[in-house]
């Protein structure tokens, strides 16, 4: 394979959102070296100016419709890999603004917390764009080497250190895992573009580097059976970090997802049907009946968003247009919901240091904007109408029922009844119990910023979707030849024997 | 501005529990008025399209359509037929009337006027909603505030019919809770009817979802659906008992019954007034909506499930009331005996029976929110429901005692309220069919007689605890208005039942004609001519009997 870097400043163009991150993340370093007084808050700020202009500028490449690809198909620019930038850069600032209160209980490095969280984020949106195997893993590694810093940020705490070592080894394991199924799959192939791998033959080492290559990714996503680090993880890391590694890297990780399934594995979709089937089922059960024993607010969170991925998981085992605008559009309403509670639950925790769901005792009593905001959170995790998590599962299961997928549609189902549960539980502790300590609580003005946002996004999505369903759909547009009909002419050409789980 | 009855019906009590939200939660005042104000815009809407329904017309009216989402088939599509529009006006009137049942509640006024507007706005909606998905986005939307409404302003009930001391039993938070049934605490009641009824719904939503899929019309519109789609065989019984149990653990049918009446007793008085009232009907409105409009054939097939259902729900709520001592438990169980009568209405599929159901759903509304409105107040004046130590308070409010006694008429079904026609309609429509199950109502209704006369001489009549000297009866004007608005609609649609009559007639008719292919004898038409009749040869008496016994 040759490669030749035959590029203008013109295709250079179709970068300048990264380019533009990268600046600004300097200069955010700089700032925070050259003027030590400065207030660290002012850092934050400025991170998120520079968001909002990164933000501006992707909101133009979508009006304006910009495409393209560079550096041989490696780095590819659709409405896709926009939709899934503009998510990761919305949700970096709003977890920006939430770190703000938190990063005063850090004792150093104040001002690179900003930098890395920023740096991530660069690396999610290369992540957006990976359109080969090879800028896959590379963009992959660079987003996660951000949080492996992030995440052991509480030098102090054991917890912290502990989460730290936990993400690092597993996380370094599974980069291992994802190069070998990488080079298994090129070893099969000789080639590294997607959309050139969809022409393969399905061989057994073809299968295993796939299969590892999902084993990486749903390491990513916590799907189980490879979830085993999120609940220490989440519960050790700084909580805006948690914040922020439960939903962007999850956003990243799916726009591989939807890439690598819907077009280099798309004719093999019966088989990998059952695969995501499989673990869309597990992931579901057990986050949600896990979840059930929780005491701790943020473990709580960690295992009722493992039970989330297995609803995004419906999704992507529909293998359809449907279910590919269902899956953008569920992490939509999932931005919403889970940074806003996330935001509820660091405002409480940063007043009374403590994160055990029974210190949420008569929240209502001592701040009912936070109550209120949190019960609108939890019922739109949930799937509660009129919020935005309702028709987000709605959009999913009308997916997979038009696929015939009825056991998933009936787990999933059944698990909105098992996860009303213990949401329901922090309701309960939230109004009706007395609290042990009645004084009020208040909430700093970029908190309020953050809730504000996340209340509008949860309701308008779940009250006036068409702008949205619109956006996703013409997102989703590069899938439309993945019509079900289309998926079906093909299946008969892809012999039974050469099915990795039998057809 | 007639046409837009609807919207403000549904959106006024959502506007206004939206404007709470920025009234500061000191002026209790303020927050009263502006929840009574929501509330009456939504009464005088829905009287106006009560009386605005051309019932020469039929079919739905007052359409209001606006695309939702084209993907997903889903368009905001509201309409009232007859059947609608009672319980349309039903539930502004519970509404109505309970804004001012709880005008006394001291606790998180403001939060308690709020949820209690969504849950009877969400109610409203279910009513008026020809999209399924907005039916069950509704229907689920209703059960959440009562989750908050239970165990926030609920109080812990006594045991079902022993008396275990209620604090005895407190910490229902752990996975032993899904196995700790017959608990007393508020939040146990709660949390049982929240997951009950979240049961129910996901299993008409998978019902919701295979018609969407199956029909192949892409799209949840309830009346493309009942004209286009063709369910048979198998599948059309799968979806039909799916929508059918799915519902019904609302309405509740009996084995579905058990998270009511802990439920009613947990609840604050306003909120039993809505559960009871119009909450529970959602069930047989939405098994109306649904399965009779969408599998016609299947009903027809199925719907005597119902009717073998009822008769354990009217016999055993009525026995389980008669020994309960709880007021509340009384109350709550002679509601699901009641709501067996509806599911006896339905489950004969004739004119009669049919439009008595729904006629019945409207003036249980009103007498069983009476009740509970009464049992409230008794509460609130002596912190017990616990019927062998309350008594003579007859002394102490006679206004309270004289509303509970046309209460308990009412609930009995005596002439000159709205009850004794519905009834009565569904006893006629019902006997040719299931002669058997007119004998148990009957008996249904004897034990009511028994029971709530019972209840009135326990707590109002016999010697005094002297305890209870403080209680007073209901003499502001606030305490006042619920009741006499509640008792002068039983009333005066009992005596004149006439338009009543013609609009549900309007809805009933052509379901019941597209069901049992029989075609309807249209009432007032003066001799009607003879009809081929697969119901049996009882239809013209029937009308007539009804239409005497409804004073016309």
């Amino acid at each position: 394979m040759i490669f030749n870097f035959s590029m203008s400043g013109s295709d250079l163009l179709l970068m300048l959102p990264e380019i533009l991150l990268t600046i600004w993340l300097c200069v955010v370093l700089i700032v925070d070296f050259a003027m030590p007084r400065l207030p660290k808050e002012q850092l934050a700020y400025l991170s998120v100016g520079g968001l909002v202009a990164v933000l501006l500028n992707l909101a133009w490449f979508d009006r304006a419709g910009v495409t393209g690809t560079l550096f041989n198909n490696m780095f590819v620019v659709d409405r896709l890999a926009i939709f899934f930038k503009i998510f990761i850069v919305g949700a970096t600032a709003l977890v920006v603004l939430i770190s703000i209160d938190y990063v005063r209980r850090f004792r150093f490095f104040k001002g690179e917390y900003y930098f890395l969280v920023l740096m991530s984020a660069l690396g999610m949106m290369f992540m957006a764009s990976a359109n080969d195997l090879l800028s896959m893993f590379i963009t992959l590694e660079f987003s996660t080497f951000g949080f492996y810093v992030l995440v052991a940020y509480l030098r102090d705490e054991v917890s912290s250190n502990e989460a730290g070592l936990k993400f690092f080894i597993l996380g370094v394991f599974v980069a291992g895992l994802l190069a070998y199924g990488i080079s298994l799959v090129f070893g099969e192939t000789g080639k590294l573009v997607f959309s050139d791998i969809a022409s393969a033959k399905a061989t057994p080492g073809l299968i295993i580097g796939f299969l590892l290559i999902f084993a990486a990714l749903g390491f990513k996503i916590g799907a189980v059976p490879f979830h085993s680090w999120i609940p220490d993880t989440y519960h050790g890391a700084p909580t805006p970090v948690t914040a922020f590694l439960s939903i962007a890297p999850k956003g990243a990780a799916f726009a591989i997802l939807l890439r690598m399934f819907f077009v280099s594995l798309a004719t093999f979709k019966p088989a990998w049907v059952l695969l995501l089937v499989g673990a869309s089922i597990l992931s579901m059960t057990y986050g949600n009946i896990v979840a059930i024993a929780q005491k701790n607010i943020k473990r709580l969170l960690a295992y009722s968003g493992i039970a989330q991925i297995g609803n995004l998981l419906i999704g992507l085992a529909a293998g359809t247009k449907m279910g590919s605008d269902a899956i953008l559009y569920y992490l939509l309403t999932y931005l919403f919901a889970n940074l806003g509670a996330f935001a509820v639950v660091i405002t409480v925790s940063n007043q009374i240091q403590s994160d055990e769901i029974e210190d949420y005792s008569g929240l209502n009593r001592r701040s009912p904007f936070l109550a209120f905001a949190m019960i609108m959170f939890l019922l739109s995790l949930a799937g509660v109408p009129p919020l935005a998590g309702f028709l987000g599962k709605l959009y999913i299961f009308v997916a997979a029922m038009n696929e015939g997928l009825y056991t998933l549609i009936l787990v999933g189902l059944v698990n909105i009844v098992i996860s009303m549960y213990y949401y329901l539980i922090v309701v309960k502790k939230m109004y009706i119990n007395e609290p042990t300590d009645p004084s009020p609580l208040t909430v700093s003005a970029p908190m309020q910023a953050v809730i504000y946002v996340s209340l509008a996004g949860t309701v308008i999505l779940g009250v006036y979707p068409q702008p949205f369903i619109d956006w996703v759909v013409a997102a989703g547009m590069m899938f439309s030849h993945f019509a079900a009909p289309a998926a079906a002419a093909v299946m008969p050409s892809v012999p039974p024997s050469a099915l990795p789980f039998g057809g | 501005m007639g046409q837009y009855a609807l919207l403000y019906i549904l959106f006024a009590p959502f506007i206004g529990a939206i404007t709470l939200l920025f009234v500061s939660n000191r002026k209790a005042l303020a927050v009263r008025l502006i929840a009574a104000a929501a509330a009456a815009v939504s009464l005088l809407a829905s009287f106006y399209l009560f009386f605005a329904f051309d019932t020469d017309k039929g079919g739905y009216q007052f359409i209001q359509r606006f695309e939702w989402s084209k993907e997903l088939g889903i368009a905001f599509h509201l309409g009232v037929d007859g059947i609608g529009a009672p319980l349309v006006l039903a539930s502004s009137i519970l509404l109505f009337a309970g804004i001012f049942v709880s005008w006394h509640i001291k606790d998180r006024t403001k939060e308690f006027y709020i949820v209690l507007l969504v849950l009877a706005a969400a109610t409203i909606g279910v009513f008026m909603s020809l999209d399924l998905f907005f039916l069950y986005f509704f229907y689920e939307m209703s059960v959440l505030p009562m989750y908050l409404l239970l165990g926030l302003w609920g109080s812990h009930t006594k045991g079902y019919l022993s008396m275990t001391d209620p604090e005895g039993l407190k910490k229902r938070d752990s996975v032993a809770f899904l196995f700790n049934f017959g608990s007393n605490s508020k939040e146990y009641a709660a949390m049982k009817l929240t997951l009950f009824l979240s049961a129910g719904a996901i299993l008409a939503l998978l019902g919701i979802l295979l018609i969407y899929k199956f029909s192949g019309l892409h799209t949840f519109d309830i009346l493309v659906l009942r004209e286009k789609a063709h369910f048979s065989g198998p599948l059309a019984d799968l979806i039909w008992l799916l929508i059918f149990f799915g519902f019904a653990s609302i309405a509740p049918i009996w084995p579905l019954h058990s998270w009511s009446p802990v439920g009613h007793a947990a609840a604050p008085a306003a909120t039993s007034m809505l559960h009871a009232g119009v909450l529970m009907k959602l069930g047989h409105f939405s098994i109306i909506r649904v399965a009779f409009e969408i599998l016609p054939d299947t009903t027809r097939e199925l719907m005597p499930i119902a009717a073998v259902l009822c008769i354990f729900s009217m016999l055993y709520g009525g026995f389980v009331a008669f020994y309960a001592k709880d007021t509340k438990y009384v109350i709550g169980y002679s509601s699901s005996s009641h709501m067996g009568y509806v599911f006896l209405g339905m489950a004969a599929l004739d004119y009669i029976s049919m439009s008595g159901a729904v006629l019945y759903m409207f003036a249980h509304a009103l007498a069983t929110s009476m009740l509970f409105a009464i049992a409230g107040w008794v509460y609130d004046q002596t912190h017990t429901r616990d019927i062998p130590s309350l008594g003579g308070l007859v002394n102490r409010m006679p206004f309270v005692a004289g509303c509970f006694l046309i209460a308990c008429m009412a609930s009995v079904g005596m002439p000159g309220t709205v009850n004794f026609i519905a009834e009565v309609m569904i006893l006629v429509g019902s006997w040719n069919k299931y002669p058997f199950q007119v004998f148990v109502a009957v008996v249904g209704i004897v034990l009511t007689m028994a029971y709530l006369f019972r209840m009135m001489r326990g707590v109002f009549y016999g010697p005094m605890d002297g305890h209870y000297s403080h209680a007073h009866d209901a003499v502001a004007m606030v305490d006042r208005v619920p009741l006499v608005l509640l008792i002068t609609c039983s009333i005066t649609f009992g005596l004149f039942p006439g338009h009543f009559y013609k609009v549900i007639r309007a809805g009933t008719d052509p379901l019941v004609s597209r069901i049992t292919q029989v075609t309807p004898l249209h009432a007032g038409q003066g001799v009607p001519s003879p009809q081929p009749s697969a119901v049996g040869g009882g239809v013209d008496e029937t009308i007539q009997v009804s239409e005497l016994k409804a004073g016309r």
